[in-house]
């Protein structure tokens, strides 16, 4: 009882001084915050979206026989009589119309000249001979597909479009085909239902092909999804910039904490505690879980914090739970642990600095190294050297998901550092007191 | 049981490395009664109290309290004791009732009557009415009364007070030594250590002189006079010369235990009338110019002065 009254007594000294709020919970919070804004800024002015490209198109088909689209099959609902103003009217489309900027013209040459003088970035030029090309069950029909050769996504993107297009067209054009084969002499007049038919569904694949091509030209970038994948992708560069803080501040606030045994011993409110009757071993414990009381106090509300400022997702509860245990008890038993060496408060200025700032680092090499496979190798096994480290790999464990029974390892590893810290530190501090 | 002393110091030593702190400290300190240790700064007063508080163990010795070893006991004498050390041992984030009840806390006081000592002793200390202040925020003067506060929480049989009027006001100092002849009137007994003269001699039933770790003379304020007769204390103090001068008049008839310190030369006599002439003429024919002259009857400093041969001052 009398060890939680202590401990209490601390927390309660703790949490009065502005300094330790601003260190414990302002800094990880307002760091991570910048980090949010500023990539939530490139988010939102564009930096994750296509430019336009510029499209020249030369529409020479004079159409063929028998061709007839229904207009509510056509993207825009526009009129189509040859297979070159279904292309058009397929470019010019609202789905179309965030990445391709359409412009039409009278000849060939001309729509070749405006990409040879950068007016237009691609050239699409349909033959005279399309509709009848495509008519013709023994032809192939072709479009001219001409583009500045310096440019690759934006032309790409058109020719995924136009490829698409035509492979569904050629799908209709099979289906005719076998349908008229197997046909008898009295059915051959229901070719045009099976052509309408089949060209509808072709048609209505087209409808979501912008999404897919940006979903393959970048996975954040689904239109219907667009916000949400880039908020998703905003969490996973933040969260572990706000994982790696928590852990970088909890070392910190577990050794400054910790400290407060030297400084009540220059206080002297540490003598004359050992003036009572409280034997001294239950006053060291009393200290002690003050320390891991206030790193858990952080811990928690950093968790909560993120997890509501930022919309941070730290994995399932249990993972998550094994993953903050992690933190706090190795970082309770460090503060204890490098605090037993110092003589006086006043060296705690250097060990803070060197040793808390150097581990700290290591800890979180995992982390700036996580977006370069090359560099995560070496980033874990450096990071695996200190205590840190282990810490960060069950917070990145337990943010992607991965289940409790695989950081019950790393929790374990956790766990054995702290002991060890944790033993030595109070055999220290005993000796010290005895 | 009641027959014992409250205090009894058996032959205390501590050493500090090569600096002997305490050497060989025996006294007794009766039940209910104001013990103080007098003896100036390094005299070996706060060890000697740190070892009966048992914070440091002694070296050689031993010490009871109620009856209790501090040596075998030492759970036990914490129970009955109240310290209150030379620093202010507060929490200066906390506010002074929080400091209290978190004491009290130590001292196995819990629930009502935790908060009710915490009230009476605010009450006591005169600081009921800024009682949730950080005690930050407060004067020297009322941090030593909270200081003092804590150690009467739990109603100790004995008080241990290490020099608690150190740096303070004189307001805060009478409040203290009006408290401290409270708690004997209500039947605790008082170590106290100090080295001003005038407060051993106001509050203390016996007194125990320490200088260099050593206890070199125990009794009665009136017992310790006569160890210097009726010798009267003359100070004077000189612009220069001060040493030559003590010099001189060590050779004078009627002088006994001659100090310079400090600019302030010391002397005892057995009549200050007819000494006085000679001690003026002694300081003229060095060139010494006097700028005042204190005499006293004979009391505590003298008989510090007649026992080390130095005066005793801060």
């Amino acid at each position: 009882m009398k060890a939680f009254d202590i401990a209490l007594k601390d927390l309660t000294r703790s949490f009065r001084s502005a300094f330790a709020i601003v260190f414990m919970f302002g800094v990880p919070l307002l760091v991570t915050g910048l980090f949010y804004v500023m990539f939530g800024n490139i988010a939102s002015e564009g930096g994750f979206s296509l430019p336009k490209t510029k499209v020249v198109i030369a529409n020479l088909d004079e159409g063929g026989p028998k061709f007839q689209v229904n207009p509510k099959n056509i993207p825009g609902g526009k009129k189509a009589e040859t297979m070159g103003e279904l292309v058009v009217s397929i470019l010019q489309s609202e789905e179309m119309a965030d990445l391709i900027e359409v412009a039409l013209t009278d000849s060939a040459e001309s729509a070749r000249s405006a990409v040879d003088s950068q007016a237009a970035q691609v050239a699409i030029i349909i033959p005279a001979d399309f509709s009848h090309q495509f008519a013709d069950v023994d032809e192939e029909a072709f479009i001219e597909f001409y583009q500045d050769p310096t440019l690759t996504i934006g032309p790409a993107i058109i020719k995924a479009v136009l490829n698409r297009f035509l492979d569904g067209m050629s799908g209709v054009k099979i289906a005719v085909t076998v349908f008229l084969d197997e046909a008898d002499e009295s059915q051959r007049g229901l070719a045009g239902q099976v052509a309408q038919q089949y060209l509808k569904i072709s048609l209505a694949e087209n409808e979501d092909m912008e999404d897919e091509l940006l979903e393959t030209r970048n996975p954040s970038g689904g239109a219907q999804r667009k916000e949400e994948e880039t908020q998703s992708l905003l969490l996973s560069i933040v969260g572990p910039i706000m994982g790696g803080m928590m852990v970088f501040y909890a070392f910190f606030t577990g050794a400054s904490t910790a400290q407060s045994i030297l400084r009540e011993e220059e206080e002297r409110t540490l003598p004359r505690l050992f003036t009572t009757p409280t034997p001294q071993a239950v006053i060291l414990t009393g200290k002690l879980f003050s320390v891991f009381l206030t790193v858990c106090v952080q811990v928690v509300v950093l968790i909560l914090a993120a997890r509501f400022i930022f919309g941070i997702q730290w994995g399932e509860p249990k993972s998550a739970s094994m993953m903050a245990a992690g933190i706090i008890f190795t970082a309770s038993s460090f503060g204890i642990f490098i605090n037993s060496f110092l003589k006086n408060t006043k060296q705690g200025g250097v060990l803070f600095g060197g040793v808390l700032t150097v581990t700290g680092m290591m800890g979180m090499i995992k982390i700036f190294a996580m977006n370069s496979p090359a560099a995560q190798t070496m980033g874990d096994a450096v990071s695996l050297l200190v205590p840190q480290g282990w810490a960060v790999r069950g917070l990145t464990q337990s943010m992607s998901g991965e289940s409790p029974e695989s950081i019950f390892l790393t929790l374990l590893v956790s766990l054995a550092w702290s002991a060890v810290f944790f033993v030595v530190g109070v055999w220290k501090f005993n000796r010290r007191y005895a | 049981m009641s027959d014992l002393p409250a205090i009894e110091a058996l032959d205390l030593r501590k050493s500090f490395g090569e600096n002997r702190a305490v050497q060989g400290v025996s006294f007794q300190v009766n039940r209910g009664e104001i013990f103080s240790l007098l003896g100036p700064n390094g005299a070996g007063k706060t060890t000697t109290i740190s070892m009966l508080s048992c914070l440091l163990r002694p070296d050689d010795g031993d010490a009871r309290v109620m009856g209790r070893s501090i040596r075998s006991d030492p759970s036990g004498v914490k129970s009955v004791l109240g310290v209150v050390p030379q620093e202010i041992a507060l929490y200066e984030d906390l506010s002074a009732r929080e400091n209290l009840t978190f004491w009290g806390k130590m001292y196995d006081l819990r629930g009502s009557k935790l908060k009710a000592r915490v009230d009476e002793v605010l009450e006591v200390i005169g600081l009921r009415d800024r009682a949730n202040e950080r005690v930050g925020k407060y004067s020297g003067g009322m941090k030593r009364r909270v200081n003092i506060g804590v150690a009467l929480l739990h109603k100790p049989q004995v008080v241990y007070m290490d020099e608690p009027t150190v740096g303070i006001d004189p307001q805060s100092r009478r409040n203290i030594l009006d408290n401290v002849v409270r708690l004997k009137n209500e039947g605790m007994t008082v170590l106290y250590t100090t080295h001003y003269m005038e407060e051993a001699q106001e509050l203390s039933d016996h007194i125990g002189i320490m200088d260099h770790g050593k206890l070199i003379a125990c009794g009665t304020n009136e017992e310790l006079v006569k160890l210097v007769g009726q010798q009267t204390r003359i100070d004077l103090t000189l612009n220069a010369h001060v040493e030559s001068v003590a010099a001189a008049w060590r050779e004078i008839e009627g002088v006994s235990h001659v100090a310079a310190e400090n600019g302030v030369a010391t002397a005892l006599v057995n009549d200050s009338n007819l000494a006085l002439p000679h001690l003026f003429e002694a300081a003229s024919r060095l060139s010494a110019r006097i700028t005042s002259v204190n005499i006293r009857e004979p009391n505590l400093e003298a008989v510090f002065l007649h026992l080390t041969g130095r005066a005793l001052r801060d």
